[in-house]
């Protein structure tokens, strides 16, 4: 028998060193380490892939139908004008919505919310053809959504590599509610051709900007972030 | 829950469990890497034969329901319906044990029975219920096992009669009976000193066995005047402050175990499933530097003032008030599982340093002994990057097992480095390499 001649515990003959400072078990009287069998099996295993396909399937199935039975009621029946391409795009946005929850989850999260900003400004272009007017969807749709579609790749940046902490989340979506609050004010008056400066959308920022403060001078100070970590968990 | 329905002059049985107030909370942790799974193993005297493991595991399993099951999602809380798959089958055991367990894989089953040369390995989900229930499922597989091997073995202890119906009390959530407490005492809620280490790739799990005697483990807690479980929280604690004063750290946290205690000592329950409540030991290092003396009185005093029927009542009492809070209980699942687990790593998963089970000294049909050399426990996969322990004893071999999926083994070092000081005899097995 071996012992570890720094823990002073006996190893299993099976143990060329021991499994917890890594010391070699040098002994030439005792038996190769390899003759003796160890009490775990060399094989590792692994888990049985989850299936879901059950789920994609039904998601793909029932948007395709629900797209089908639209165009063709559209086509046979209320056949007016193109309102089942309404219907389509929807369909379309959701299941691209769903790309990264059940069809690929490896799907990188940056990829899957620009993914998202297109599907939504396809969306937005097949509406402004039904309508016939592109004036909002060139001044107004796609600016907003590529001003959201930023704000949140931002948003998983500083979530995913800087900190995902309750308060530096929180702090996230301050800014983010007060960026695009003012980024909908002025979009909007450039499309209505009114003079470029901000009203409501600065009330909304001040509110953030006390929150912003608050959270901040917490972040800073340990002291006061503990204190309240401690009162407001939930 | 049991329904009948007459169909086509055919009873149709349907049958479902409720899950119980513990088991409620582990489907919601369940990740691709991490699933609530624990181990219990029994090596026996002779290599196990895996073609009559197997037929012992199909005659035992239909008298344990709510193992024969599998989880589903309700539109508000999951439940366990019977599971008439075949399966489970008993398969060569592997390196790396706890694996995940994912509800749709294995054919739904949550238990997997694994052999390898003496040993015969249980494991299970924690959802189907605790330790204890598991080693009823454990011994009466053995018993069976050896049953068809030729030997009588009695029905008694932890061995169940196969040949019984499951009597209702195996199968109740035994919470509900004694959540009736006037008062819930709140829930420990500190910041502790988590283990810092390098996380093993998927598919790791480091396990590091000690093996020692009873009867010096007993010898050598009498000599501080408490019980082996009060001596041996205190050398965990004793581990976890000096890994942390290791690490300099800017400033020191308390150091606090979750330790699990069995329920049915203090309520009677014949329950199979989930009983147990948590306690949790702690040393604030910050109010001084605690002598090992300081720490197990600490325990002792502890445990003494915590551990008893009135206090318990009160924890189960508080645990049991989310569920039954209407306003929770009408909340859909998909809410209920992102609240409970943002609960879980934001507060509970940051209330304990470790986690320390002890399944006591087992005891076994008189005529089983003879077959068996001792018990192994494995807590399995942490859910952050912390280590667990689990004690189990039999006759006068003890065996406490850490598990964890960080490549440092301070812990396991300082703490079997205590017992060694402390003049114990400890025999380390690891499937380390």
């Amino acid at each position: 028998m071996s012992y570890c001649v720094h823990c002073g515990v006996e190893l299993d003959p099976s143990l060329r060193k021991c499994p917890m400072c890594n010391t070699i078990v040098l002994d030439p009287n005792n038996i190769p380490w390899s003759e003796a069998s160890s009490p775990y099996p060399d094989r590792r295993g692994k888990v049985e892939p989850a299936r879901r396909k059950d789920a994609a399937i039904f998601v793909s199935v029932l948007l395709l139908t629900i797209s089908i039975t639209c165009g063709l009621l559209n086509r046979l029946v209320f056949s007016r004008n193109l309102w089942s391409l309404l219907v389509i795009g929807f369909c379309l946005v959701v299941w691209v919505i769903c790309i990264p929850f059940i069809f690929y989850r490896k799907l990188s999260p940056y990829l899957a919310v620009f993914l998202d900003g297109l599907a939504v400004s396809f969306y937005l272009y097949l509406i402004s053809r039904l309508t016939g007017s592109t004036d909002w969807l060139r001044y107004l749709g796609l600016p907003i959504t590529a001003l959201f579609t930023f704000l949140f790749e931002l948003f998983m940046l500083f979530t995913l590599k800087v900190n995902r902490s309750f308060f530096s989340v929180t702090l996230y979506i301050f800014s983010l509610i007060s960026l695009s609050c003012i980024g909908i004010e002025l979009l909007c008056r450039n499309f209505l051709e009114d003079p470029m400066r901000l009203t409501w959308s600065a009330i909304v920022l001040t509110v953030c900007v006390v929150f912003i403060i608050a959270i901040v001078t917490i972040l800073l100070l340990p002291r006061v972030r503990e204190e309240a970590r401690r009162r407001l968990h939930f | 829950m049991t329904k009948k329905r007459t169909d086509n002059k055919k009873t149709v049985r349907s049958t479902w469990y409720k899950l119980d107030l513990s088991a409620i909370v582990y489907p919601t942790l369940q990740r691709r890497d991490f699933s609530s799974v624990y181990r219990l193993s029994v090596i026996l005297k002779e290599p196990v034969k895996p073609d009559i493991l197997q037929k012992a595991v199909d005659r035992t399993l239909p008298r344990f329901p709510t193992y024969k099951s599998a989880i589903r999602k309700g539109l508000f809380w999951r439940y366990l319906e019977p599971n008439n798959r075949p399966g489970p089958f008993v398969q060569r055991d592997i390196n790396n044990p706890c694996m995940p367990m994912p509800f749709k894989a294995n054919n739904r089953y949550l238990l997997r029975v694994y052999y390898y040369d003496r040993r015969i390995s249980l494991e299970a989900h924690h959802s189907l219920g605790d330790g204890t229930g598991g080693m009823y499922l454990l011994q009466t597989i053995t018993a069976e096992y050896l049953r068809l091997l030729g030997a009588s073995i009695a029905c008694g202890g932890f061995v169940l009669d196969i040949r019984q119906a499951p009597d209702p009390g195996e199968l109740e959530d035994a919470y509900m009976r004694y959540a009736s407490a006037q008062v819930r005492p709140p829930r420990p809620s500190e910041k502790t000193y988590r283990v810092r280490g390098t996380k093993e790739p998927f598919y790791t799990l480091n396990i590091v066995n000690g093996i020692l005697s009873s009867s010096e483990v007993k010898k050598v807690a009498k000599t501080y005047h408490v019980t082996i479980t009060e001596y041996l929280n205190a050398v965990l604690l004793h581990a976890l402050l000096e890994k942390q004063k290791s690490e300099n750290p800017y400033r020191l946290l308390p150091v606090r175990i979750a330790m699990p205690v069995n329920l049915r000592r203090f309520f009677p329950s014949k329950t199979l499933r989930n009983f147990i409540t948590m306690i949790y030991p702690s040393i604030d290092p910050r109010l001084g530097e605690y002598r090992f003396e300081e720490i197990v009185l600490h325990v002792h005093n502890y445990m003494q003032y915590y551990i008893n029927e009135k206090f318990l009542r009160g924890d189960i009492t508080t645990n049991a008030a989310t569920q039954r809070n209407p306003f929770i209980r009408i909340v859909p699942l998909f809410l209920k599982d992102f609240v409970v687990r943002l609960f879980y790593t934001r507060v509970q998963d940051k209330n304990s340093s470790a986690g320390l089970t002890n399944m006591g000294a087992l005891k076994v049909p008189e005529d089983m002994a003879p077959y068996l050399e001792r018990f192994d426990i494995c807590m399995g996969q942490p859910f952050s990057s912390r280590t667990n322990c689990a004690i189990i004893s039999f006759q006068d071999t003890l065996t406490i097992g850490f598990a964890s999926s960080i490549k440092e083994a301070d812990v396991e070092r300082y703490f079997f480095q205590k017992l060694v000081r402390d003049g114990i005899h400890v025999k380390i097995e690891s499937n380390r390499k």
